[in-house]
């Protein structure tokens, strides 16, 4: 046991290096050049998210926050129903979302007397007329029409990523599971992918300057352990496994809702689009993308990098040949 | 049924993150299109008029090595971790404009160099100057041709939908170094440059209207900055054209309508 917490505190041959402040340059500067051998492919693993199921409990923020020891984001009133930690960040990997889709405005009309609503009764009243208790009556309970939306957001681990795309560093790849990973060692904070990102994913670590985001929890995936989100996850809204089966899944899942009468359910990022790749964290969704803060139709930035840069060189050519033509046509004597 | 506000959940939101550029970028992107823009037209003069250009050659590699040398510092500030700036060169990825970017930046940064030294120590052989020029010229042209690009390829309000922004930053570059060249030959007397590299702004300003049209259209620019971009960068220098006193002036407004726009272009996300 005393090894084990000893692991730390024991130096690697090849890691360690050279005594002397050359040393240490030396390593600073040579470290990110050296190359591992590439682990075995094993299949694509990914989320599944079925937000039908999602109670808003943040059981997978915490778990999280505690596996990957992520530092608080600083908890704030967002106005925003019991949204509280605002948006994914690079200290906060998971956010969940809350949507309350409830008729304010019918249910205050119901309430005043004589306007033609369900009840006349003023609040008031009506809490003198309930039971002995003197608790409201069950009534003021939103009809069904009026719900909550919840969602677990987190980085969608996209097939064809433009955040790995942009990377210039080579900090963002694919793993052996198929997931984006940021190898924190190798990026120096240069905030390409978080302008290439069009889910808003990444951001930049106010303490170390680096970006960071979910690593689909790596580590525990290489010791065979579920992402410490899915193990947290009391509803099974947040399902991991290998991507093929998860569609399968969730595709049944689907179907079920549909027989049970919620027309709109359906599947957010499964299949590739002519503009963005499949994500491997994708979700089961019971309204518009929009509504829980995704882009609807996805674009993938790199499509129109061969036209951009076509029309940059067509101009940046004729400039220089009109260049080129005034020096040599111009102030040359008759 | 009338949705309350919250009803539509997030849908009022930006979905993306505007990534951590701000000043210093605006100061990369102008500077970047003022070494580029120096240096490019330089060398064309140079390699098509030597003798009239030795003078204002002289004067441009230099200027141009000290704007390249200040827009690599904005760079590596920049980062989130500067001491790390060296990890851009661990790779080569053409198809990530910044890895290309800081490839033809670092190509081009040699032979600039070698062409400042010989400006400023005197050594203009018959061989060595011009294989520097040669070598210097494509690798000058990558680094202002990525620029737009690299804007263009995010996913950034104002910037994903500028389809020609590429093409308007590297025409201006073009102008304001024509520009900038053209007041430095005033200066230095060298006339016959001067009267060349006059007729250079002027085509190279014209060049530019299309490009800049389109990009402030897809971009949806501030009637303020349009104005202000359009009087310093089209109007103001055409006009000072025909008036070979006014070259600083000319030049001057070039820089500013410059700089004015990108920083418009660089704030853009922010505004969102």
């Amino acid at each position: 046991m005393a090894a084990e917490f000893d692991v730390t505190a024991r130096g690697s041959p090849a890691a360690d290096p050279p005594p002397g402040i050359l040393g240490k340059v030396m390593r600073h500067l040579l470290h990110p050049f050296r190359r591992g051998t590439p682990p075995q492919p094993q299949p694509a693993t990914g989320f599944y998210t079925d937000t039908s199921v999602c109670i808003g409990c943040k059981a997978c923020e915490v778990a999280c926050k505690q596996w990957n020891q992520l530092p608080a984001d600083g908890f704030a009133f967002t106005g925003n129903s019991y949204d509280n930690t605002g948006a994914l960040s690079a200290e906060s990997w998971r956010h969940v979302k809350f949507v309350e889709q409830f008729d304010v405005l019918r249910s205050l009309r119901e309430r005043v007397p004589g306007n033609g609503g369900g009840t006349s009764e003023p609040l008031a009243e009506r809490a003198e007329h309930s039971p002995a208790d003197g608790r409201l009556s069950l009534d003021v309970i939103p009809p069904p029409a009026d719900r909550w939306l919840m969602m677990s957001d987190v980085c969608k681990h996209c097939a064809a990523a433009p955040c790995q795309h942009a990377c210039p560093t080579g900090a963002i790849v694919y793993n052996e599971f198929g997931n984006v990973y940021i190898q924190p060692d190798i990026c120096n904070g240069c905030a390409y992918c978080i302008a290439a990102c069009p889910f808003g994913v990444i951001t930049r670590s106010h303490f170390d300057g680096h970006a960071h985001k979910c690593t689909l929890c790596y580590d525990r995936q290489k010791d065979g352990l579920v992402p410490a989100c899915a193990k947290a996850c009391p509803t099974a809204s947040i399902q991991f496994g290998p991507v093929a089966e998860l569609r399968e899944r969730a595709a049944k899942r689907v179907d079920e809702l549909k027989q049970r009468g919620h027309a709109a359910a359906h599947l957010y990022g499964n299949q590739r689009t002519e503009a963005y790749s499949e994500l491997h964290s994708f979700y089961l969704l019971l309204d518009r993308p929009a509504v829980y803060g995704l882009p609807d139709d996805p674009v993938n930035p790199w499509v129109h990098m061969r036209g951009d840069y076509l029309r940059t060189v067509a101009f940046g050519l004729a400039g220089l040949l009109l260049t080129l033509a005034v020096f040599l046509l111009a102030g040359r004597p008759a | 049924m009338t949705p309350s506000p919250t009803a539509t959940g997030y849908a009022h939101r930006e979905v993306t993150k505007p990534p951590n550029w701000h000043g210093l970028v605006v100061w990369d992107v102008m500077l970047n299109a003022v070494t580029t823009g120096v240096f490019l037209v330089a060398a064309v003069g140079d390699l098509a008029r030597p003798t009239a250009f030795a003078p204002v050659a002289a004067w441009a590699y230099p200027l141009a090595l000290a704007v390249l040398l200040a827009d690599l510092v904005c760079l590596v500030l920049d980062l989130g971790n500067p001491l790390r700036f060296h990890h851009m060169l661990r790779v080569f990825k053409p198809s990530s404009p910044m890895s290309l970017g800081v490839w033809c930046l670092t190509a081009y940064s040699l032979p600039l160099t070698g062409l400042a030294a010989c400006a400023l120590f005197g050594w203009r052989t018959e061989w060595l100057h011009p294989a520097l020029l040669v070598v210097a010229l494509p690798f000058s042209f990558g680094s202002a041709a990525y620029k737009g690009v690299l804007f263009s390829t995010t996913a950034q309000p104002g910037w994903r939908d500028a389809r020609w922004l590429g093409a308007y930053h590297v025409t201006s570059a073009l102008a304001i170094g024509a520009g900038v060249l053209w007041a430095l030959a005033e200066w230095l007397g060298a006339s016959e440059a001067a009267g060349l590299l006059r007729w250079a702004t002027a085509g190279l300003i014209l060049l530019g209207v299309y490009p800049a049209v389109r990009f402030a259209v897809e971009f949806r620019a501030s009637r303020v900055v349009m104005v202000v971009v359009t009087v310093l960068s089209f109007v103001l220098p055409l006009v000072l054209v025909a008036t070979p006193q006014a070259a600083w002036v000319a030049a001057v407004a070039l820089l500013v309508g410059g700089y004015v726009a990108r920083s418009a272009l660089v704030h853009r996300p922010h505004r969102s």
